[in-house]
């Protein structure tokens, strides 16, 4: 078959089209693209069907794993796709490298090094057990999302277009510094004892439930399944769709309880916004897909993220 | 249902636009009062009032872009990245410099200033009071509010900045609104560090907002000409 691609503006990209053979996969045709064009290696492709004119909604996205004939309609020996340049792309597996490097790095060096005589302040520093024991909780923490990365975690996308390179470490980074200035200051005023004890331990609870979602997780995403969704089960998905957010929130809220800095606090309060967006959007898609109809399970009710809140 | 909340929307923002209009005029009539009768010196005296309250009455336009209600989207389509900054940076002016430091009231560039955002102020809201209340606005101003931003914003953005820079010895020397540690929650405010950080702000928003401005001109007068 023949495939034509064009930009959105209707420009052609390849001229002269694309032969394939008529059980060709869309992966098949981004190889091909990219044999083509040098710079378009098939993770920057995002391949659309045409939009009809006057028709709302959002254009339908080729999947690299299914057939062309797929999306033909009726015309097998003619397809025309639409090309968008997603932009130079790096593995989701870099980016989280990155972004999770930066805090614990950054942290230590408040702690160990006299960064806060550039700061104005001079002398000797007491250091308080609270301030050791947040150090190392929050190094383990970061230490840990970064062996997830590499060792736990399946991908649906492979990989995120460059600039959220510089986006998510700015976010991690900055915080991390703003957290770490404070917890390690001169002038800290440590909370008692108790508040001590059950924030970190509430927090290290949290995170080793944290590490046990993320093992659901994986045995969920079935490498060859349909897009990988499954209705999430097990343990703390029982009751929420999105378990593993649950369990990080409330690990922050530990680590502040213990802490008790307002730059903690703030922290957790952007980085709980961001996830319930996350959380929200997967409730969604969930229920969407799983809707009862056509011999598909109707997806249970559930709190979204934040059990009793949402 | 919805054509009563449609009515009530168009209502709520006639009355806004128009009544904030009005606040802006009286800026604008005072300063030039004051230029006339008093000098520069005496133009933030005569403006104060007014001036504080039409600013400060925008902040219902950052609630107007957002969700407001659950079922219904924003009321206004301008998005929030594009009203927070400006209002965010006026509001900074008329309480956080002027209103707290009186040393920098005295400044040529106060005047400049309040006539460059009340001249701009007046023209947006009459264009979006008409549109609200009447259903249209004259060419003639539709092509003021897309057109005087042209010298307006780099004329109020320099009195902006320089006010903030002329400010800067008078925020270091005083304690205002710093918060100092050692406190129960580990934090502190140095508002020297955050005008400074605020001025470094102008450095990639000024740029941001002139590019929208010129986006939203070359949109609404090229619609002009076809319509």
């Amino acid at each position: 078959m023949k495939v034509t691609v064009v930009s959105r503006s209707g420009r052609e990209v390849i001229k002269g089209g694309i032969e394939l053979h008529d059980e060709a996969t869309v992966s098949d045709l981004q190889e091909a693209i990219h044999a083509r064009t040098k710079k378009y290696y098939p993770s920057r492709q995002r391949l659309t069907l045409p939009m009809q004119a006057g028709i709302q909604g959002k254009p339908i996205v080729l999947s690299p794993k299914k057939k062309l004939v797929d999306y033909c309609d009726g015309n097998v020996k003619n397809l025309t796709v639409v090309f968008k340049d997603l932009g130079v792309q790096v593995l989701y597996r870099t980016l989280f490298f990155w972004e999770y490097l930066g805090p614990l790095v950054i942290y230590p060096i408040f702690y160990y090094f006299p960064v806060y005589k550039y700061f104005g302040y001079e002398g000797e520093r007491v250091v308080y057990p609270v301030q050791t024991y947040a150090m190392y909780y929050w190094c383990l923490h970061y230490s840990k999302r970064i062996m997830e990365t590499f060792f736990v975690h399946r991908f649906s996308h492979a990989t995120s277009p460059l600039s959220n390179v510089f986006r998510n470490c700015a976010y991690y980074w900055t915080f991390g510094a703003y957290i770490a200035y404070y917890v390690n200051h001169p002038m800290y005023t440590p909370v008692n004892d108790l508040q001590m004890k059950i924030g970190f331990g509430f927090g290290l609870i949290c995170q080793v439930s944290n590490f046990y979602c993320h093992i659901l997780l994986r045995n969920l995403r079935n490498p060859n399944g349909n897009g990988g969704y499954q209705i999430p089960h097990g343990f703390l998905f029982n009751i929420v769709t999105c378990a593993n957010y649950t369990t990080e929130i409330y690990q922050w809220l530990g680590f502040n309880i213990a802490t008790q800095t307002i730059a903690g606090y703030v922290f957790l309060v952007v980085a709980a916004l961001i996830m319930t967006n996350w959380a929200l959007a997967k409730h969604r898609r969930l229920k969407k897909l799983f809707d009862g109809k056509e011999g598909r399970p109707r997806y249970p009710r559930r709190w979204v993220i934040l059990p009793p809140f949402i | 249902m919805a054509g009563f909340l449609s009515t009530l929307r168009r209502i709520y923002l006639s009355l806004y636009n128009w009544t904030v209009f009005v606040g802006w005029f009286q800026v604008l009539y005072f300063a030039v009062k004051a230029l006339r009768e008093g000098g520069p010196t005496t133009v933030y005296g005569f403006v104060e009032r007014p001036l504080q309250l039409a600013q400060t009455a925008a902040v219902m336009e950052i609630l107007h872009g957002l969700v407001v209600i659950s079922f219904a989207v924003g009321l206004v389509r301008s998005p929030v990245s594009a009203t927070l900054p400006q209002i965010g940076s006026r509001l900074f002016l008329t309480w956080g410099i002027l209103w707290s430091f009186p040393e920098t009231r005295a400044h040529i560039l106060v005047s400049s200033l309040v006539i460059s955002w009340s001249i701009t102020e007046i023209i947006r809201y009459s264009f979006f009071g008409m549109k609200e209340a009447f259903g249209f606005a004259p060419s003639w101003l539709l092509w003021l509010r897309y057109s005087t931003f042209l010298i307006l914003y780099p004329t109020g953005i320099t009195s902006e900045v320089g006010l903030l820079y002329v400010a800067l010895p008078y925020i270091k020397a005083s304690e205002k609104y710093c918060i100092r540690m050692p406190n129960k929650w580990n934090f502190s405010f140095d508002y020297f560090s955050a005008s400074i950080l605020a001025l470094a702000i102008y450095i990639p928003g000024s740029p941001h907002m002139y590019q929208y401005m010129l986006g939203q001109r070359r949109k609404a007068l090229s619609k002009s000409k076809t319509a």
